[in-house]
């Protein structure tokens, strides 16, 4: 190789460089004009979109006073409101894979089995989940069925139906939709545990509490940021399925989250302008998030 | 010796680990919470199978068997159509996904240009975008363009989002083969292109069955773009036509329970013989 590329004159090689650089250029080219234009662009447009009057047709430009004006809204104020209650589910989105986890890595008579079926649900579209979980809550639902045949025979539930209750419905559906994805990431974190770490401290005379929390824990501890990551994003932007189907937003806005009420301010009220601005409050939501996340996977770049 | 006879069983004993003998109190418990955890799991699965196995009366009345859900299906729900376009959705978009994302991650490895750092972050970055924040913006452009009359826009915008991890994908992997191997090939005057298709290609299969599992689970899953980017109803995708109906809320629900089933079962044969290569996808870049 270095032969090669010493006995030819410098000239050329320069050249040779920069048709390496030429094709380098070419052939990325194509995911950097689709990113540009679908992505990049559109943020943009967001940001002039959200300062105008908009029907999707024509948009008469108005000022950052829509800004203020949007956050006097009461109903952004909600969305937001119902963003932060479900991120209460978060520690069960995260707990109940852990423990999952932990449960399939004592490797117990057909453990592979079991795997597949845990993670099975996680292949279905949250679309379906969500009619499921609709099922689930209904009035003459599995919920209620269950409650009976603990003998509460006069408790009848609808949690679907109260303002006070759809949101914990949705919340426990969340959880149950994350279970797979979670559970998986768990188990290939402790696939790459050293078991003899585990047998020395046992050895020393270390109690399982003990050698879960400062052995176990600690080594996870990359596996359980991404996963929590994970599952914060899906909770602002990936919800909307399980919405749309389960409750469409209601009772009154009490499971309306800021992605539905960017579909709903946009495609139900046909106010463009205010969905993009809600749009931009979404993306700067996300972005935290992001930024944690580039920090993750990013930090042997 | 003597002080290990000594000791109380309980300390000398290791814990429960998978070089213990099988049969022990401990493990048939574990084992009963793993099947009660596995009802729970399959739950979704028992409930569109025994829903669709009653007619709307009957089910209504809460109880019974019958087939007529089944056979009365494609009347309600154009299911055939339906799977047909999602495939038609999925494929395409892969293709795509995969047509840009190889060339783009081979030359963010191997064939750097000036500033490619900075392009190969941005568009990583752009991961971390969710559709519904440019949602409204994205909408008015495809239609400008005239792109939701058919399949296209759809495609384009499923595209666009599977592109940036794709990228990111090819990129790490690629970074893995040595560089020799590229420059041998070149000054063996394959040319770039030869070198892309018969070098890098063929390493990067795992690398591309990852891609391809992923994104199809993801589109074939999808709501909100075929829910917005296709106009016509003969077009829709299969999770499309089932959410419509379910929040019309007038359809029989043993029949939504049929045309889930048939809904969930190419992705769950996909994810069940894919396993590995999902694994891998979603630990990509913490696992090494």
């Amino acid at each position: 190789m270095t032969d090669v590329t010493a006995a030819v004159p410098r000239a050329r090689r320069l050249s040779l460089r920069r048709r390496r650089q030429f094709a380098g250029v070419l052939f990325a080219l194509p995911a950097i004009v689709l990113v540009l234009g679908f992505i990049a662009v559109p943020i943009g447009q967001a940001v002039y979109y959200s300062m105008t009057q908009w029907d999707g047709v024509t948009a008469t430009w108005i000022g950052p006073s829509t800004w203020s004006q949007a956050f006097h809204n009461p109903t952004l104020w909600t969305a937001l409101q119902n963003n932060a209650i479900l991120l209460l589910s978060v520690p069960f989105a995260l707990g109940i894979p852990l423990l999952i986890a932990m449960l399939l890595h004592q490797r117990v008579a057909g453990w592979k089995i079991f795997r597949s079926i845990y993670f099975l649900p996680t292949a279905i579209s949250w679309v379906v989940l969500g009619l499921v979980a609709e099922r689930f809550f209904a009035y003459e639902g599995t919920l209620n069925s269950i409650i009976h045949a603990l003998g509460f025979s006069s408790v009848n539930t609808n949690m679907l139906g109260y303002e006070s209750t759809a949101l914990s419905a949705l919340g426990i559906t969340f959880v149950f939709t994350m279970i797979g994805t979670n559970t998986m990431l768990f188990l290939t974190g402790l696939a790459t545990l050293d078991p003899s770490l585990e047998e020395a401290a046992r050895i020393d005379g270390a109690g399982r509490w003990r050698i879960f929390v400062h052995i176990t824990l600690p080594h996870l501890s990359r596996f359980i940021q991404l996963a929590f990551v994970m599952t914060v994003i899906a909770l602002f932007s990936a919800l909307f399925s399980l919405i749309f189907v389960m409750t469409g937003g209601g009772p009154g806005y009490a499971t309306t989250t800021m992605e539905f009420l960017i579909y709903q301010t946009g495609f139900n009220q046909g106010d463009f302008g205010t969905a993009a601005l809600y749009g931009l409050i979404l993306f700067v939501l996300t972005a935290i998030v992001g930024v944690i996340q580039l920090r993750l996977i990013g930090s042997d770049e | 010796m003597t002080t290990s006879l000594t000791d109380t069983p309980t300390d000398r004993e290791p814990r429960p680990s998978n070089k213990q003998p099988r049969f022990k109190f401990g493990r048939v418990v574990l084992f009963v919470v793993m099947i009660g955890i596995a009802i729970v799991m399959l739950y979704p699965f028992w409930v569109m199978i025994a829903t669709s196995l009653m007619s709307s009366a009957q089910f209504l009345s809460g109880g019974g068997f019958s087939f007529e859900s089944w056979t009365s299906l494609t009347a309600t729900i154009p299911v055939g159509q339906e799977v047909l376009s999602s495939t038609i959705i999925c494929t395409s978009s892969i293709l795509i996904i995969l047509l840009i994302g190889l060339p783009a991650g081979f030359a963010f490895s191997k064939l750097r240009f000036r500033m490619s750092t900075l392009v190969f972050l941005g568009i990583v970055s752009a991961m971390m975008v969710p559709l519904q924040a440019i949602l409204m913006p994205e909408f008015v452009n495809v239609t400008r363009l005239g792109l939701t009359g058919g399949y296209a826009g759809a495609v384009l915008v499923y595209a666009a989002l599977g592109t940036p991890f794709s990228v990111f994908l090819f990129t790490t992997y690629f970074r893995g083969v040595p560089d020799e191997l590229i420059e041998a090939g070149i000054v063996d005057g394959l040319g770039y292109f030869g070198a892309l298709w018969r070098l890098v290609v063929p390493i990067a299969i795992p690398a591309i069955a990852t891609v391809t599992v992923l994104q199809f689970i993801q589109i074939w899953d999808d709501l909100l773009v075929g829910l917005l980017f296709i106009q016509n109803t003969g077009e829709r995708p299969i999770t499309v036509g089932l959410a419509v109906l379910a929040a019309g809320r007038t359809t029989s629900i043993p029949q939504l329970m049929a045309g889930s089933f048939i809904s969930a079962l190419p992705a769950m044969v996909v994810y069940l013989v894919f396993q590995r290569f999902l694994v891998k996808g979603l630990t990509m870049g913490i696992d090494r």
